[in-house]
């Protein structure tokens, strides 16, 4: 299960905190701290799963991708493949990119609801709802027509 | 760039950016909350859009990690907006603000059900998107079936249908109930028939959770599964949106993969055929390609394929050619698929048969260890210690040692406790252990736990062969320039225990090595400190000359720690002192320790009982394990509190040659000694044996002490606190001493009470023993009982006077008349030439003293309680609630202990406790216990108490009741410390013996 997706900006600054478990604000904002803390460190060539044990609870992963000044982080627990999960964040890159026509941090700042949107179309209660850039892509115009 | 689409919101956003640092930011949003919240309370003049847009900002501002604790109304009442972009926004803000037990949640359910079950498709997505991210039980309840029919019905957009799936998944979650197992297998499997991928995808999703909790009940499903495996490897019918750089939906893959590894086996010969014909075409035709995403997705499909295999427990070939693959990954530079590798082949180890092959890929793993990349270096060392035997534990281990110091903080302590269980378990011989600790703790003292170095202890204690080696490895290791003080301890003990075995090496006389230690002591913390004292009286007296200037520079080093701030440092050398002063008769006592009896290794019975799951064993659960472990040893320490590390081989019978120190000496109270115990746990000495409290009779002996009064008023503190700590214990103790009773429960600085007592029938006799422990004469003593009326007590004189250092005793005999549940008390005085001193007692004339344990035949005892229960009613019965909440078994005990005789299996029902016991008042009358309990709420229980004598039935009641309501804690005897003031009545040793009884 996907237990949190989050995008923060390289300085720790949350772009879209989306949880699937329930979970207080305050420890929603100390899991984002932490997870930064625990990204910033690592260099460009590291592997892109992270141990947070620490974090989330025994048996729990960050896998996570740089893209410019962004990091797109997915927390999962033992039961998601982490290589499916990686393919996973490039498909919501690939989708915000079709979206916003080269996507930036900006649109993604000024749009966050529109990120929102897609990332409901993407993953819904820490499942994979969709997985095919197109379909998401039509589903999100729909709801914004 | 493409903007929100609302003004205000943009504007908003942009001012939160350029805020220059977090106080303006923090200015900024709390002025819009403002803001917000005026708006929201002047609710009527808001347009939609305004409401829209305010609805977004709190989400904005909630992201960013600000408390938004208003306007969940406004947002929620959105879901309720007919006009479609309201509604939307009312969804998702809801979904992200709120959490599934919010009350405002409540209020939607119906327009959620609405739309869910209307027209409109968008309406429907937004309704299960929602539902499945924060549905809570009452939404399960209520939206299962609608939810349900959206799934499986044909009219359904599959945009939709893979909606509804995902959120059944939700529901499920919340209350399995949902789904009735009966019909649910075969919907599931006509669900597998679906060729839109993307349902198939939020299906496969759902088979997991419902598999993962019932396997059987899903077996129709396993062909399904297995025939969507072929249609995506041999890309039958994927429409091209459905490839992911060419590869069929590695999502769907990787997901039917996982739900076959929820059945336990598979064993239709045909389904496994295919099944390996498809994970054979996997594992074949995957190849590294240079497009980093496209491997990613190969890989995802490749590795959920191995694990399915391993699962399977295929056919060796198989099984080689994985390992063959997992040697490849591990060994490629790109850093996700090393790092699957690694972890893969850490659950490969479970696999049987195939350990040999990946030890030959021993040394790229240890090229990971040292990876830069921590998340590579923790696979690398998970698998290293899993892989490791006694063949390779060398290297592996001496590996280990190598990276300790320079692996980073995060990773040491959990390095520290693999190298230290590898080389336990592995040791090919006990002097590469010892090397294998001592450089542990040189390397890494800091995360070395006790556990560890008293297991070294125990090894070299337990092997006449290694102590000579030990003693001297450690001696090297305090040479070298900056020592851990871990390694302080471990070598003071061994130096104490063995260094004179080293005695002719150059370098080891008995000076040189008490100076080497003694050079660490200014600097050592206090428990150190302690050991080294213990340390230095065993070099002293060990050595076959006495050296006169050892001497006299460990006896200095002794006078000097007299005055130590810490009672334990301040205790042992005063006493060393003492006996170091006889000289060679001490040797005996000062004696190499006992061989510990043989038992197995806190650390390693943790790692055996976690075996099992050995190979994914995590950092956390190490760190779990570890903190377990040494809590074992803590609880273990508890039966040898109390037993002097130096005195353990002191016969009982050589108590009293040399001064009544030594009983004393055993009130260790810091925790220097008891973290030292933990070793020293030997069963060999039983507890009560070296008690002061429940001592042999001589150690009623009055402890006269030196004249120095700081050390008598501290052992005297000292032992009456663990008196107070054992009381619990103790209390048992008494109460089940049923011929006789030896105690000696409270001593101040002057005055010391001991007390004896016999009990036979309705008679006992006690004998006080009083001790004047002053150089100054006890003027008018008074020791007067006053008798409770039922009990006959005859008082034999006391003596006006007791003599300095000197004892008197004094009989009392006792009769029991009548059932009562009142105490004698002791009302004693005397005079300290000073002031008048004065005190209440109550002795422990109980009246469990008074009762014998009676067993009877199942049938007589049948028959007398139906005598009994017939009139005149003699069955006393109450319902008593607060019991403290006990097993039944120490419940059982604690009557026992009440000298009552429990006759197991007498009653039916397992709950409950009957028994018999003969009370002796004038005439012995035979009682029926009975306890009821509840197990469903073990604070009550039903009490029956059965005699032909009422007032007996009723006294004993009350008097079980006492002891099922309140058992005595350490709170109760707290000796004075000082002298106790007339004022002082029944706290100071009052308080304390009431506490006994």
């Amino acid at each position: 299960m996907i237990d949190a997706v989050l995008v923060m900006n390289t300085q720790g600054k949350p772009r879209l905190a989306k949880f699937y478990k329930s979970l207080s604000p305050v420890k929603q904002q100390e899991i984002v701290r932490k997870v930064y803390t625990g990204l910033s460190s690592r260099a460009e060539h590291f592997c892109n799963f992270v141990e947070a044990d620490e974090i989330f609870g025994a048996g729990t992963k960050l896998v996570y991708k740089h893209f410019a000044t962004l990091y797109f982080v997915f927390v999962i627990d033992s039961g998601e493949s982490e290589l499916g999960i990686l393919d996973l964040i490039q498909v919501f890159v690939e989708t915000l990119d079709s979206i916003f026509k080269n996507v930036c941090e900006l649109d993604i700042v000024f749009n966050f609801n529109k990120v929102n949107t897609v990332l409901d179309e993407i993953v819904m209660g820490g499942q994979v709802v969709e997985t095919n850039s197109t379909e998401i892509v039509k589903s999100v115009q729909e709801i914004f027509k | 760039m493409a903007l929100s689409g609302m003004r205000g919101l943009s504007v908003f956003i942009s001012d939160v950016r350029n805020c220059q640092n977090k106080e303006l930011e923090r200015a900024r949003v709390d002025k819009e909350l403002a803001n917000i919240r005026t708006k929201f309370k002047n609710d009527k003049g808001l347009t939609p859009y305004e409401k829209k847009k305010y609805v977004w900002k709190m989400l904005y501002i909630f992201m960013l990690g600000y408390d938004v604790d208003f306007g969940h109304m406004e947002a929620v009442s959105l879901i309720s907006a007919p006009k479609y972009a309201e509604k939307q926004v009312g969804y998702i803000v809801t979904s992200s603000l709120l959490n599934e037990n919010h009350d405002f949640l409540r209020l939607v359910i119906n327009t959620v059900r609405n739309d869910i079950i209307g027209r409109n498709e968008t309406f429907q997505c937004l309704a299960l998107t929602m539902v499945g991210n924060i549905g809570g039980k009452e939404f399960s309840e209520s939206l299962a079936p609608d939810v349900q029919k959206l799934l499986i019905s044909n009219s359904c957009r599959p945009l939709v249908r893979k909606k509804a799936a995902l959120c059944l998944l939700r529901l499920y979650r919340k209350n399995p109930d949902v789904v009735s197992v009966d019909g649910w297998a075969d919907r599931m499997s006509q669900l597998l028939d679906e060729r839109e991928i993307g349902v198939l995808t939020a299906v496969m999703s759902l088979l997991v959770a419902l598999v993962a909790n019932n396997p059987d009940a899903y077996w129709n499903c396993v062909s399904k599964c297995v025939r969507v495996l072929e249609r995506l490897t041999r890309s039958q019918d994927i429409p091209q949106e459905y490839t992911y750089y060419g590869i069929p939906s590695p999502w769907l893959q990787v997901k039917t993969m996982r739900v076959l590894q929820y059945f336990p086996a598979i064993d239709d010969p045909n389904i496994r055929r295919s099944l390996f014909e498809v994970l054979q075409r996997v594992l074949m035709g995957t190849d590294a390609v240079k497009n980093i995403n496209k491997n990613n997705a190969t890989h995802a499909v490749l590795f959920e394929a191995l694990a399915l295999v391993m699962h399977l427990d295929a056919e060796k070939d198989m099984m080689a050619q994985c390992v063959g693959l997992l040697g490849k990954f591990i060994a490629v530079r790109e850093p996700n698929i090393r790092y699957l590798g690694l972890e893969n082949m850490t659950r490969m180890l479970m696999v049987s048969d195939v350990q040999e092959s990946i030890k030959r890929h021993q040394v790229q793993i240890i090229t990971s260890l040292r990876d830069p990349d921590i998340s590579i270096r923790r696979r690398s060392l998970d698998l290293l210690y899993g892989m490791c035997d006694v063949t390779n534990a060398k290297d592996i281990v001496e590996e280990l040692l190598q990276y300790l110091t320079t692996a980073d903080f995060a990773i040491r302590e959990e390095l520290a406790l693999k190298a230290a269980i590898l080389a336990e378990k592995f040791a090919p011989d006990l002097s590469w252990y010892v090397d294998v600790i001592l450089q542990l703790i040189e390397k890494a003292g800091d995360f070395v736990s006790d556990d560890i170095w008293y297991r070294v202890v125990q090894f070299v204690t337990n092997n006449d062969d290694l102590q000579p080696y030990a003693a001297a490895k450690a001696r090297d290791f305090l040479d070298k320039p900056a020592v851990h003080e871990t390694m302080v301890k471990v070598a003071g003990y061994l130096l104490g225990e063995y260094s004179h075995l080293l005695s002719r090496r150059p370098g080891c006389s008995p000076k040189e090595v008490f100076s080497i230690i003694h050079d660490k002591f200014a600097t050592v913390s206090t428990p150190t400190k302690a050991i080294l004292l213990s340390a230095y009286i065993k070099i002293l007296l060990h050595s076959q000359t006495v050296d006169p200037e050892l001497q006299n520079h460990v006896l200095a080093v002794f006078r000097k720690n007299e005055t130590y701030l810490d009672a334990e440092v301040q205790q042992r050398a005063s006493e060393y002192y003492a006996l170091s002063r006889k000289g060679p008769s001490m040797v005996d006592v000062m004696a190499e320790m006992p061989k510990f009896p043989e038992r197995q290794s806190a650390l390693l019975k943790k790692a055996e009982d976690t075996e099992v799951d050995v190979a994914d064993t995590s950092a956390t659960k190490l760190r779990l394990m570890q903190l377990t472990s040494t809590a074992v040893v803590v609880a273990d320490q508890k039966p040898a509190n109390g037993v002097h590390p130096a005195l353990t081989r002191v016969p009982s019978g050589q108590r009293n040659i040399e001064a009544p120190t030594v009983p004393v000496a055993n009130g260790g109270q810091s925790p220097a000694p008891v973290d030292f115990l933990a070793i020293e746990a030997a069963p060999t000495h039983s507890a009560p044996e070296s008690s002061p409290l429940v001592g042999p009779g001589d150690s009623l002996a009055l402890a006269l002490m030196d004249n120095q009064a700081s050390t008598v008023q501290v052992s005297s503190r000292s032992g009456s606190m663990r008196s107070a700590e054992k009381t619990a214990a103790f209390f048992m103790k008494i109460l089940s001493f049923r011929q006789a009773d030896y105690y000696f429960p409270c001593y101040n600085v002057l005055l010391q009470i001991g007390l004896k007592a016999e009990w036979r029938g309705n008679q006992g006799r006690i004998v006080l023993f009083l001790g004047n422990k002053h150089t100054a004469p006890l003027l008018s003593v008074k020791a007067v009982i006053l008798p409770p009326r039922h009990m006959q007590l005859l008082t034999s004189n006391v003596p006006d006077t007791i003599p300095p250092r000197a004892q008197v005793q004094c009989p009392v005999e006792v009769t029991n008349l009548s059932p009562s549940r009142e105490i004698p008390v002791l009302d004693f005085s005397y005079n300290n030439s000073s002031a008048m001193v004065s005190f209440k007692l109550r002795l422990p004339v109980i009246m469990s003293k008074f009762l014998q344990g009676a067993t009877l035949a199942p049938a007589d005892y049948i028959a007398r309680w139906k005598a009994l229960m017939g009139p005149p009613n003699k069955l006393l019965q109450e319902v008593v609630r607060g019991v403290k909440p006990l097993p039944l078994q120490e419940m059982s005990d604690l009557l026992g202990s009440l000298h009552v005789a429990i006759a197991p299996g007498y009653d039916p029902n397992v709950n409950n406790i009957v028994g018999a016991a003969t009370y002796f008042s004038e005439n012995p009358t035979l009682c029926l216990i009975r306890i009821e309990t509840d197990p469903a709420d073990r604070t009550q229980i039903r009490l029956t108490v059965g005699t032909p004598d009422t007032s007996v039935a009723l006294e004993l009641k009350e008097y079980i009741k006492e002891r099922l309501v309140d058992i005595p804690s350490g709170a109760a005897p707290t000796s004075l410390p000082g002298m106790p003031s007339p004022a002082d009545d029944l706290v100071g040793p009052a308080a304390s013996l009431a506490g006994l009884i």
